[in-house]
């Protein structure tokens, strides 16, 4: 048998007023939501494997089923936040306060893939000229950072603080978004 | 090493998928790295989980759920008993003990003979009316007894597609699913759902009549 595709997989909404009647369907419900949420926070995928891993571990055996979806997913939510955070603060000295809106899990389980929304269309939208341009090149286009440097007409220490620099600077718009 | 550096080094570890090294970070470097997380799974793809791990993860967590006090050949046991996928997968696998070449026939539902298995009484022979089902547990099984005309009948309650606890319509006649509206007849076949492939037939249990018991083959 071989291993179940989680992309492929029909996905079958939860309506409102919905039950969980067991883990199994609480897991094959919001896997893939848990851990799109995490990886949104870590960027990469050795860590969000350990974080999604860690928020089943954490929360499924302190749920009573049958439950209301909703109330499962919402548990669900709360839990990511106090890992990611927990993640954040032993690894980077992070504050222990969690940067989460409180609707992380009312979305869909199924959302589009890549940029949701398009958040961060508009962030880079919002962006000076370069700033958005080595961020694109970086991000978007995958190129390195002696490539992007070569794009942009500068040295590859140039675009590692145009770089840091434009991180930061989206980080405040995003900020400002929230807020 | 400087800011610069450092957020750099942990963009490079992003786009490379590679777990970025740990340091104890500013507040003005760790915006800037949540801004590279963010930045990094927007691209399409990027955030969706790899099918080994939603699988590698669904197996630890049923050995993490069901294999409380017992050890392994419990767990390995309720395995076999237990979800109708993780019975299905053993099975496939060459598992001992459940009757494996009818695993794959999705319309006559597979027998469940697990090792070391004895008659266990689970209900009464009078608490099931004439054509309807009761549930039942041993701890080992959720299973179900069905009254057909007098003759008793017993399957495993829960749901071949995910393991959801099936119950009777109220109207008898009919097992439901409450995960995914599939429904299966008192005989164990699949009667409607609403799934890409049918799920298999419920598995069956050996049943008997012994003193006014229903008595089922279960561990």
């Amino acid at each position: 048998m071989s291993a179940p595709d989680p992309v492929s997989r029909p996905r079958l909404r939860v309506v409102e007023g919905e039950h969980y009647a067991d883990w199994e369907s609480v897991y094959a419900h919001n896997v893939v939501a848990v851990y799109r949420v995490v990886f949104r926070q870590v960027g990469n995928r050795p860590d969000a494997e350990d974080l999604a891993e860690e928020v089943f571990l954490a929360a499924l055996p302190r749920l009573r089923l049958p439950a209301p979806a909703a109330s499962v997913r919402s548990y669900l939510g709360a839990t990511v936040r106090t890992v990611v955070a927990d993640h954040w603060r032993r690894h980077y000295a992070a504050p222990p306060a969690a940067p989460l809106p409180d609707d992380v899990m009312a979305a869909e389980p199924d959302l589009p893939s890549g940029d949701s929304g398009g958040r961060v269309a508009g962030l880079l939208a919002r962006l000076p000229e370069r700033f958005r341009q080595i961020l694109v090149l970086r991000f978007l286009r995958g190129l390195s950072v002696g490539q992007a440097a070569a794009e942009m007409g500068v040295t590859a220490g140039n675009a590692r603080v145009l770089q840091y620099r434009a991180l930061r600077r989206a980080a405040e718009l995003a900020e400002e978004g929230e807020s | 090493m400087s800011p610069e550096r450092r957020v750099g080094r942990f963009v490079e570890d992003l786009l490379r998928n590679r777990r970025p090294r740990r340091f104890r970070a500013t507040a003005d470097e760790l915006a800037a790295m949540r801004a590279a997380a963010e930045l990094r799974a927007s691209r399409p793809g990027a955030d969706l989980p790899d099918p080994f791990f939603v699988d590698r993860l669904g197996r630890r967590l049923r050995e993490e759920l069901t294999g409380d006090a017992g050890g392994r050949s419990l767990t390995r046991r309720r395995l076999l008993l237990g979800a109708g996928t993780a019975a299905a997968a053993a099975v496939a696998g060459g598992a001992a003990g459940v009757a494996g070449d009818r695993a794959l026939s999705a319309a006559a539902g597979r027998e469940l003979v697990p090792e070391g298995a004895t008659w266990q009484p689970v209900l009464a022979a009078s608490a099931v009316a004439v054509g309807r089902a009761v549930r039942f547990s041993t701890g080992a099984i959720e299973g179900i007894v069905v009254n057909e005309g007098g003759r008793y009948r017993a399957f495993s309650a829960t749901c071949t597609h995910l393991g959801c606890l099936l119950s009777e319509s109220p109207d008898g006649g009919r097992l439901r699913c409450p995960c995914h509206r599939t429904a299966f007849g008192l005989d164990g076949s699949v009667l409607e759902h609403e799934l890409v492939r049918p799920p298999a037939a419920l598995p069956w249990l050996h049943v008997r009549v012994r003193d006014g018991q229903v008595e089922v083959l279960t561990v």
